[in-house]
C-alpha cells in the first residue's frame, strides 16, 4: 500500500499527503488541484478504474473524493482534493479513465461544478432545462421548484 | 294530473319526435360502444418502480386478469386503451410517460397506481418527482397503497368499468365524442 504513496510523493513532492490506510482503502489528500491530472496519470499505472467520484459541500468549497480501484488487485486509493474558487472548476480525467464521463457528468448535474475539457459535459440525471444544481448547500426546494415540470401541458 | 297528460302530450306529440328517435339511436349505439370498450380493456403496462412488481400478479393465475376482458398483449401503446401507471414518475420521465400516453388512440383511460402517483407519497417533499401525476395527465382512477395489493388492480378496473358504463370517464367527459 504504501509504494503507492511514495510513487505519487516522487513526482509530487509535498503537494500530496498522507492520510493513512483502512482496510484495502488508502487516501491520499491532494493540496493542489493543478495537479490532478498528473497524479490520475501516475495511479492509472498501478490502477485500472475509477469506479466513484464522490463530492461534498462544504461551503464554500467542494471536497472531490476520486476513489480508483484495480481489477486484480483488492486495494483501493482515493484521492482527494478540494476546490476553494469561485468558478468551481478542475481538470477532467476523461483522458486517463474513461468512467470518468459520467461520474464528471453527474458531479456537473447535481453540484454544478465544471470540469475542463469535458468532451460531452450534460446533464445526465435530470432534466436539460432543469434550474439549479439541487445537491448544493444553498439550493433551497421550494413550491417552485417542486411543482416545476418543464413541461407544455394542454388539458 | 296535469303534469301526467303534459307528459302523455310529450311524449306523443312533441314536433321534434324525429330527433329524440335519432337521439334515442345515438344512445344506443353508444351503449354498444361502451359494452365493448369496458369489457376489453387492453393496458398499455408503465412500470419504474415497485408498483410494478404488484402489477404482474395481476396478470397472472390467482387475480386473473383475462376474465375481466384485461389482457397483457403485447405493450405497444397503439393497441392500448388504457394505461397502468405504477411507480414513481420523475420530472425526466414525465415527458416520456406523455409520449407513450399521446400516442394512444381515442378513447384513452389512465389508472394511477400507488401512493407516489396519487400524492407524491413518500417523495412528497422531493424536487425530482411528480407530485400526483394527475397534474399532468387526466386521471381515472387511483389506487392507494405503497405498493397496494393485486387485488386492487381489479377493484380498479372494475371501477373503471362502471365510469365507462355511466359515460362518466375522463376520456368520455373531456374529449368530444367520436359519434
Amino acid at each position: 500500500m504504501k509504494e503507492y504513496f511514495e510513487k505519487l510523493k516522487g513526482v509530487l513532492g509535498n503537494k500530496v499527503k498522507d492520510f493513512g490506510v483502512d482496510g484495502t482503502e488508502y487516501s491520499v489528500l491532494l493540496v493542489d488541484k493543478k495537479l490532478l491530472k498528473t497524479a490520475a496519470e501516475i495511479i492509472r499505472q498501478d490502477f485500472d478504474v475509477l469506479f466513484m467520484l464522490a463530492v461534498a459541500d462544504y461551503k464554500p468549497k467542494f471536497e472531490l473524493n476520486y476513489v480508483f480501484s484495480s481489477y486484480d488487485k483488492p486495494d483501493t486509493i482515493v484521492i482527494r482534493t478540494y476546490i476553494t474558487d469561485r468558478d468551481y472548476s478542475i481538470d477532467t480525467l476523461t483522458e486517463v479513465f474513461d468512467s470518468a464521463n459520467w461520474e464528471e457528468r453527474e458531479a456537473y448535474d447535481l453540484f454544478g461544478i465544471k470540469f475542463n475539457k469535458h468532451p460531452d459535459l450534460r446533464r445526465i440525471l435530470l432534466p436539460e432545462d432543469w434550474p439549479g444544481h439541487p445537491l448544493r448547500k444553498d439550493f433551497v426546494v421550494t413550491d417552485e421548484v417542486r411543482n416545476w415540470t418543464g413541461l407544455d401541458l394542454k388539458f | 294530473m296535469e303534469n301526467d297528460e303534459e307528459m302523455k302530450k310529450d311524449e306523443f306529440s312533441y314536433p321534434g319526435m324525429g330527433e329524440i328517435i335519432f337521439m334515442k339511436t345515438e344512445k344506443f349505439i353508444e351503449n354498444v360502444l361502451n359494452w365493448g370498450r369496458r369489457n376489453s380493456l387492453w393496458p398499455l403496462t408503465f412500470g419504474t418502480s415497485c408498483c410494478a412488481i404488484e402489477m404482474m400478479p395481476f396478470g397472472t393465475t390467482k387475480v386473473d386478469s383475462d376474465r375481466m376482458g384485461v389482457l397483457f398483449i403485447g405493450d405497444s401503446p397503439r393497441q392500448a386503451d388504457m394505461i397502468l401507471v405504477s411507480g414513481t414518475i420523475t420530472k425526466k420521465m414525465a415527458r416520456r410517460l406523455l409520449n407513450v400516453y399521446e400516442q394512444m388512440p381515442d378513447p384513452k383511460y389512465v389508472i394511477a397506481v400507488g401512493a407516489c402517483n396519487v400524492s407524491g407519497g413518500l417523495y412528497h417533499d422531493s424536487y425530482n418527482t411528480i407530485h400526483g401525476i394527475d397534474k399532468i395527465m387526466p386521471v381515472d382512477v387511483f389506487i392507494p397503497g405503497c405498493p397496494p395489493r393485486p387485488e386492487e388492480f381489479m377493484d380498479a378496473v372494475r371501477v373503471l368499468q362502471k365510469l365507462i358504463k355511466e359515460n362518466r370517464s375522463k376520456a368520455q367527459m373531456d374529449h368530444e365524442r367520436i359519434l
